[in-house]
């Protein structure tokens, strides 16, 4: 791959204008606005939240309801010739199984308009960034999950598009692919191309977008540094239940602490909010010590994904 | 034409499964043959050939193998997600569909005419008069013309080898032998008025319902407006997302 001008990052690659998607009376995309350059975004969020939706307006294969949407500057709808700076990974596994995985990148490459022989070495050297050397020349249909979907990383790269769009690239991937897949978008990322991919595991996101677009029921819940966007995740009210020999007294001791927002008594189960994660966690066993209370039990609710993404819509 | 598309869907197309099955279908047409020849009726040869090949031939055969190639062309990679490293790229969808249209209505044709060749030669000890001729000829326009109408089908249907059986069963089938009228509306009656046209065909055994001009002008439209209608509903073409 060749490096890019710095000049490249800088400009708009995608952007979203108040694009809004719905099919009947169903809202998949809700009001989305939204700019990318240079680096690598990921775009956050539980299953359904609308993330493919928004991935294929970006991709051309949806229209906007309503706003939007363009790539380097132009609309993507019906935009054919826009796919000569787009390289696409879809989620859907299935490839051609009857292809091997070099046959699948050069034609790939063939069809970005590349002659026989330059197809065959942009193929070469797609399948060697994936790392699918040793098994290129066997057919796709006898390959795992997560060499299947090498070999779509590899054709959405053999024609070096300045723009990636991946949805979920990891699934499938065992750990030290996908340290290998964060490490070649993240180089490719730093020669200026624009990568955003779709993930609702908020671990890879945090280990490989600079930047996050945190999508929730079609609408973006937040946006920006990682870390900052980590941290209101991180210092959110958390709720916790606990059992204990003597539920009522602990309730009592818990509320001396700064920390704790409430706590209630219901059904036999102590509910306890705490504004405080870490402190929250440090702090219970050596109070049920103090007070002699024999701790059963203690389990956080609403540590689901579903859950920190409620809470930054209600933010 | 694109050269990648054509072979990518050609090697679709003709998996060993369908491909097998297929030929089967035509190899019982070529049995049909052989046992009439060797049951020794020569007086009878031309009629005879010319029901086989017009019943079992363009009645049968035709329409379920351009069905099955037809709706496979665009209809089995849209379904299986595959269509979309075709349509990421900087290919217009024109391209895409006369591509796709003109390797499922080959690989009809191959298939078709194949074996109605090799059972009308076993069949009628030869030509015939041209009859042979005429029919396979037919069967070319005729199998072109189906696959048009099923690709735009599977363009317009998730369901579309559904919908491509019944109007080869109910309306070519059934409609058409009842009610004169929507026999101008049966690519197999078209196909049967260019067999006409093209060769000396008894007509006590293969019945003229369509004229040479209605022919003519419905072959057009149905090729014409399919591919034009295929070519509009792929370049409209959507990926459904998830909704929240």
């Amino acid at each position: 791959m060749t490096a890019r001008a710095p000049a490249a990052a800088e400009a708009v690659a995608v952007e979203l204008a108040n694009a809004s998607r719905w099919y009947g009376n169903v809202v998949a995309v809700n009001d989305i606005s939204f700019r990318l350059s240079g680096g690598v975004t990921g775009l956050l969020g539980p299953n359904g939240a609308g993330k493919s939706t928004i991935l294929h307006m970006v991709a051309g294969f949806l229209a906007p309801s309503s706003g939007n949407v363009t790539v380097g500057g132009s609309p993507s709808w019906r935009q054919p010739e826009m796919y000569r700076r787009i390289g696409l990974v879809p989620e859907r596994e299935a490839v051609y199984p009857f292809l091997t995985g070099r046959e699948f990148a050069a034609a790939n490459a063939r069809l970005q308009g590349m002659a026989p022989s330059a197809a065959a070495e942009a193929a070469a050297r797609a399948i060697g960034l994936v790392e699918l050397e040793d098994a290129a020349d066997r057919p796709i249909g006898t390959y795992s999950k997560g060499m299947r979907q090498r070999a779509k990383v590899a054709a959405a790269l053999v024609h070096d598009p300045p723009i990636l769009l991946l949805d979920e690239p990891f699934n499938g991937m065992d750990p030290r692919q996908r340290l290998h897949m964060m490490d070649l978008l993240r180089g490719m990322a730093a020669q200026g191309r624009t990568i955003l991919f779709s993930s609702h595991i908020l671990e890879e996101v945090e280990r490989l977008a600079e930047r996050v677009l945190v999508i929730v029921a079609g609408r973006l819940a937040a946006s920006g540094d990682f870390r900052e966007i980590r941290r209101l995740m991180t210092d959110r009210p958390h709720t916790f239940t606990l059992r204990s020999s003597d539920d009522r007294a602990l309730a009592s001791a818990l509320m001396a602490v700064p920390t704790i927002a409430g706590a209630a008594l219901d059904g036999g189960l102590l509910t306890v909010r705490s504004t405080d994660f870490g402190a929250f966690s440090r702090a219970v066993s050596g109070i049920a010590r103090r007070h002699a209370i024999s701790l059963h039990e203690l389990l956080p609710t609403d540590e689901s994904l579903e859950s920190v993404f409620s809470y930054l819509v209600r933010r | 034409m694109n050269a990648v598309i054509a072979s990518i869907t050609l090697r679709q197309l003709l998996s060993r499964r369908r491909t097998l099955l297929l030929l089967l279908l035509g190899g019982v047409m070529v049995l049909v043959a052989v046992i009439f020849r060797l049951a020794g009726e020569q007086a009878r040869a031309i009629h005879f050939t010319a029901g086989l090949l017009s019943n079992l031939g363009i009645g049968t055969l035709m329409p379920l193998v351009a069905l099955l190639f037809g709706t496979g062309a665009i209809g089995a990679e849209i379904e299986d997600g595959t269509a979309v490293f075709l349509l990421a790229k900087p290919i217009s969808r024109r391209t895409i569909v006369l591509t796709k249209l003109a390797v499922a209505a080959g690989c009809s044709a191959a298939l078709t005419c194949g074996p109605m060749l090799l059972a009308g030669l076993i069949a009628a000890g030869g030509l015939g008069d041209g009859l042979v001729i005429a029919l396979v000829g037919a069967a070319v326009i005729g199998s072109v013309l189906y696959c048009a109408v099923f690709v735009a089908l599977s363009l317009i249907t998730g369901r579309a080898l559904i919908f491509g059986l019944a109007y080869v069963l109910i309306w070519e089938g059934l409609l058409a032998g009842l009610f004169a009228g929507t026999r101008t509306f049966s690519i197999r009656q078209v196909t049967l008025a260019f067999a006409h046209a093209m060769g000396n065909i008894p007509k006590e055994t293969v019945d003229v319902p369509v004229d040479l001009t209605t022919a003519l002008v419905v072959g057009a439209v149905v090729l014409v407006g399919a591919t034009l209608l295929a070519i509009r509903r792929l370049g409209a073409f959507e990926i459904s997302g998830e909704t929240a």
